[in-house]
């Protein structure tokens, strides 16, 4: 019998498994209404519920230093409420909303005031405009019905109702059940119309309470920002989702309106339903509450790009944790033919317990308690990441060292066989396991078709990455896996090192000195 | 795709409340005027819906057929845990479960078991925990005989690969040597020591419980557990039932009965910790959980309890404690309470959330007031309507898929809970009347007797917190892992 099973491997091999994904048609209907907004439907009727996705093209690469953090401020105020929804009446509310307005614009001035060393400013002056802000806020309330969208979807049987934001999108997520889709018609697009930014200043500060969560106390997080902060000089992914502290102390809502009004457009949107719904209805309720939304004539047309990095970056982040790092190097952005060479390259490597580097880090050697990497897929040139967790007293340098010898070895040996007939097999079964969870699934075609503007790029690169031949990941290592277009940034144990949370006054930077 | 009913029989059930908003909102109106199709749909029944068969072995099966995808999933569950061992013994199972996985078995090295699935692009996973194991296989229906002969060996033949045990032994230290790296772990894991003790839910895995787990060890505690009569497995997917049963007979062929002693149970001791813990770490932001001991799975007010809880902070943005700390004061991201209904011994109720240090008293002296606040008065009509709409019409979403169909009715006879506990679900909830909440609230909810659990830094907090009870320092030690 202990024969028997590398006897079948073999058999395996010789005869690869009869690729089931060509019996899989994904059906999907499509309709772009006037204004631009696309819709993707996948009729499911299994059960009689649906998924579907609201993706807006937009992120935190759409922002510029002073407003970082913006786009996913957007987001939690999507869930603020309209001038139909979360008021009794929304023209109270204005002279609110228009006093809230000229306590911030005062206030934005005493901030610059604070952090500019020629002014004696005031912390008092600010602290008590803030109260100020607060305390209007809070007599608006009389008008306020909190919460109501949220409320509306969760009493019509929602779930897993959410949002997220991240450097190139923000999508609105729910599963309803089946008749309920023109309650979601009527409640996305109201916000996508008529949002009205209440209570603004208290959900920044629910911002800056998930920033201290999830980045300024999480080791992982903190360390994230710490290598795109440096491996980015000039493309905006190089700040972080959640925005940069001091941004989330001065941005108004004023300049959130604009944000909004730039990028919550139907021409800027794309959704995908999944599940127990009929095409024709989607239509038909799709023109009804979508159409007369008009399109964005803002949308911007041209990116900055980062530039060619010219030497190794290292990042040392202190902090009160136990070691972890992450090594990055530049690749390309979505559509490269590229990035299927490296997508298969990171399978090969880390993807599975007889993947390359797992066997030799986690399993051999035991210097790594888990290594993981992969390549990102967006709309501007991004990296190929590793991601790790080093295991006792291993050094830093033997993980590296382990990590590089094996990317120098794929530069110049072919991959096996087996490891490749692997990662297609996986690639057939993936294709066909996407379609299991109608969630998942409208994900998938929200995020291809607004990444690519063609849904169909889940079939066209699922084939892409299936022609991907030994040659191709010689290639793209030794085209992409240098020591000059890489940075590794490094957590090194230093208790009480994450406390400092005051931004400190600057000098001002002189050029030509007095 | 192909298509194919999972609910072959049709019965209505007018899940359609008119979930009529008294709010009054222009938008509520908007709301009101929709109409909407009934939903064709029926609960599932074994039996009905479900194959539930006893193989000779004594193994339970319940099988749900579904052609859509050419794909079969099984999972399983096993009689067995923690709970069962002496408190010495604490990390056998986990250890078990891991390495039966990657410990290879008597036909197939570690190496060659790990190969053979990923490259059929198969997934098999093992776990066992504190008072149940559990397996899965994930398999594409052309390789199911294989996919189920490999199960099999797994569960029947594992070796316990020395090699992979000092592995997952050293793997488990590094685990314990990053434990307090995040507040939220370390929250998690005192608060639950606190109220638990040395109680299976409460105990703390130190390297001491794993560092002399020997290979025997581990060898007796499978074969205490493992038999065909002490597991149940749930089958959906692209299959035909005579021949999974033809399948499930060759692959546990030799498989035997075994007589079964589960060893005594320790049961919670139910008693209140009131007090403040605080755990001092240096960081910005005070993490804060708060609560005390609840109730077991069979007590008959779980319904009214889970309304109660959702009003109070486990209905997300629409519960009193998000809109309190979150929406009006902003002093939170994440904020809300949970009271756990589900356990078979005493379960938790907890109230959670994180803000800075220099908000922390005030965010607790929240919260207290909203605990309070929900036994001393009626909630209003629409908040309970609001609750009670939630649960009803998220029903359905606890059937979507035939994988969790199946898992579903298998749960509730592994745990047994009544045959037909989701029949009489709906029931149960419409059953609840708005003055149970706030007697329930009484009974279940004692302010007085709150566990108040703070980690952060104490030297920042806007007041100290020696007004919510007697203040007791939990200390940080580095774990010991020589």
């Amino acid at each position: 019998m202990k024969i028997l099973i590398p006897g079948l491997l073999a058999l395996l091999l010789i005869s690869p498994p009869a690729v089931p994904t060509d019996d899989i048609r994904l059906d999907v209907k499509e309709l772009t209404l006037e204004n631009g907004m696309r819709f993707l439907v996948l009729e499911r009727h299994e059960s009689p519920v649906f998924s579907v996705v609201l993706r807006y093209k937009v992120g935190s690469v759409d922002e510029r230093p002073g407003i970082t953090g913006m786009a996913h401020l957007c987001e939690h105020m999507m869930f603020k409420g309209t001038k139909l929804f979360g008021t009794t009446d929304y023209e109270a509310e204005l002279p609110y909303l228009r006093k809230i307005d000229s306590l911030a614009e005062l206030l934005t001035i005493e901030q610059a005031r604070e952090r500019n060393p020629f002014y004696k400013g005031s912390k008092d002056k600010v602290d008590s405009l803030k109260a100020e802000i607060h305390k209007v806020q809070l007599e608006e309330t009389r008008y306020i019905i909190k919460d109501e969208l949220w409320e509306t979807y969760l009493r019509n049987g929602g779930t897993m109702l959410n949002a997220s934001t991240f450097s190139d999108g923000t999508q609105y997520f729910v599963s309803l059940p089946a008749n309920r889709l023109e309650l979601w018609a009527l409640l996305e697009s109201d916000r996508m119309a008529n949002l009205v930014t209440r209570e603004y200043y208290s959900e920044r500060d629910v911002v800056y309470e998930e920033r201290r969560l999830r980045t300024d106390n999480d080791p992982s997080g903190y360390l994230e920002e710490q290598f795109n902060a440096a491996a980015f000089t000039a493309c905006g992914y190089s700040w972080p989702v959640i925005g940069w502290a001091s941004d989330l102390e001065t941005m108004t809502r004023l300049d959130l309106n604009e944000f909004r009004d730039k990028f919550y457009a139907p021409n800027n949107a794309v959704v995908a339903i999944v599940g127990d719904v009929e095409f024709d209805e989607v239509k038909y309720i799709a023109e009804k509450y979508f159409g007369p939304i008009p399109p964005s004539t803002g949308l911007p047309k041209i990116a900055t790009i980062e530039p060619p990095q010219k030497g190794e970056r290292r990042v040392k982040v202190k902090f009160d944790a136990e070691p972890q790092a992450l090594i990055g190097y530049h690749t390309v952005a979505a559509g490269d033919p590229d990035l299927a060479p490296l997508e298969i390259m990171a399978s090969i490597l880390t993807d599975g317990r007889t993947s390359r580097l797992h066997k030799k880090m986690v399993e051999n050697l035991k210097i790594a308690q888990s290594i993981g990497c992969g390549v990102s897929s967006s709309r501007y040139p991004d990296m190929f990441m590793f991601w790790l967790t080093p295991m006792g007293d291993a050094t830093l340098e033997a993980n590296e060292n382990a990590i590089y010898a094996e990317i120098e070895n794929m530069k110049t040996q072919p991959v096996s066989d087996w490891e490749l007939q692997r990662v297609r097999n996986q690639l057939d079964a993936n294709y066909i396991r996407m379609l299991r969870s109608n969630m998942w699934m409208a994900f998938s075609l929200s995020g291809n078709d607004a990444l690519t503007g063609d849904w169909r790029y889940i079939k066209n690169h699922y084939w892409e990455r299936k022609a991907v031949t030994k040659e191709d990941i010689m290639r793209v290592a030794k085209k992409y896996f240098t020591e000059d277009n890489r940075t590794v940034a490094y957590i090194v144990k230093t208790p009480g090192a994450q406390m400092p949370a005051r931004p400190q006054a600057v000098r001002p930077r002189v050029k030509g000195g007095y | 795709m192909r298509r194919y009913s999972v609910f072959a029989g049709i019965l209505l059930i007018a899940l359609n409340f008119a979930a009529a908003q008294t709010s009054s909102s222009p938008g509520s109106k908007l709301v009101n005027s929709l109409r909407y199709k009934e939903l064709n749909w029926q609960i599932p029944k074994v039996g009905v819906d479900v194959q539930r068969i006893v193989l000779e072995n004594g193994m339970i099966v319940f099988l749900l057929p579904n052609h859509e995808l050419p794909l079969v999933d099984a999972n399983l569950l096993v009689r067995t845990g923690e709970i069962y061992e002496p408190k010495e013994n604490m990390a056998i199972p986990g250890l078990t479960g891991k390495l039966m996985r990657t410990g290879g078995t008597k036909n197939i090295a570690p190496d060659s078991l790990d190969a053979l699935l990923e490259f059929m692009a198969a997934s098999i996973d093992i776990g066992i925990g504190e008072e149940s194991g559990w397996g899965s296989l994930s398999v594409l229906a052309k390789d199911i005989r294989l996919g189920f002969k490999v199960l099999a060996d797994i569960l029947m033949n594992p070796m316990f690969s020395e090699k992979k045990l000092r592995l997952a032994k050293e793997q488990i230290r590094e685990d314990i040597r990053r434990r307090n790296d995040n507040p939220g772990r370390i929250i998690g894991r005192e608060f639950n020591h606190l109220i638990y003790g040395d109680h299976p839910k409460g105990s703390i895995l130190e390297w001491a419980d794993v560092k002399n787990i020997k290979r025997d060890d581990i060898i007796a505690f499978h074969r205490k557990y493992f038999c065909p009569n002490n597991v149940m497995m749930a089958i959906a997917g692209d299959f035909n039932p005579d021949t999974i049963i033809q399948i499930l007979n060759e692959s546990f062929a030799g498989w035997s009965k075994q007589q079964i002693e589960l060893g005594p149970i320790p049961e919670v001791n139910f008693e209140y910790k009131p007090g403040v813990y605080i755990v001092n770490k240096d960081i910005s932001q005070a993490n804060i959980l708060i609560g005390h001991l609840g109730i077991k799975r069979e007590n008959p007010d779980r319904y009214a309890i889970a309304l109660m809880n959702y009003i109070l902070g486990g209905g997300s943005f629409t519960s009193r404690l998000t809109t309190q700390v979150r929406s009006n004061e902003g002093l939170a991201y994440s904020v809300g309470s949970n009271f756990d209904i589900s356990s078979r011994d005493y379960g938790l109720f907890t109230a959670h959330c994180q803000t800075k240090n220099s908000t922390a008293h005030k965010a607790i002296t929240l919260m207290l007031d909203e605990i309070r606040k929900i036994s001393q008065t009626q909630v209003d009509t629409q908040e309970f309507a609001m609750a009670r709409d939630a649960y009803i019409n998220q029903f359905v979403f606890n059937f979507t898929s035939p994988g969790q169909i199946v898992n579903q009715l298998m749960s509730l006879e592994f745990n047994k809970m009544p045959p037909d506990y989701y029949e009489k679900y709906l029931d149960n909830i419409r059953a609840v009347k708005i003055e149970d909440i706030q007697r329930v609230a009484q009974i279940y909810l004692k302010p007085e007797s709150l566990t108040i659990m703070v980690v952060g830094n104490p030297a920042d907090f806007d007041a100290p917190l020696d007004d919510f009870g007697t203040i007791k320092e939990i200390p940080l030690a580095p774990p010991v892992i020589r």
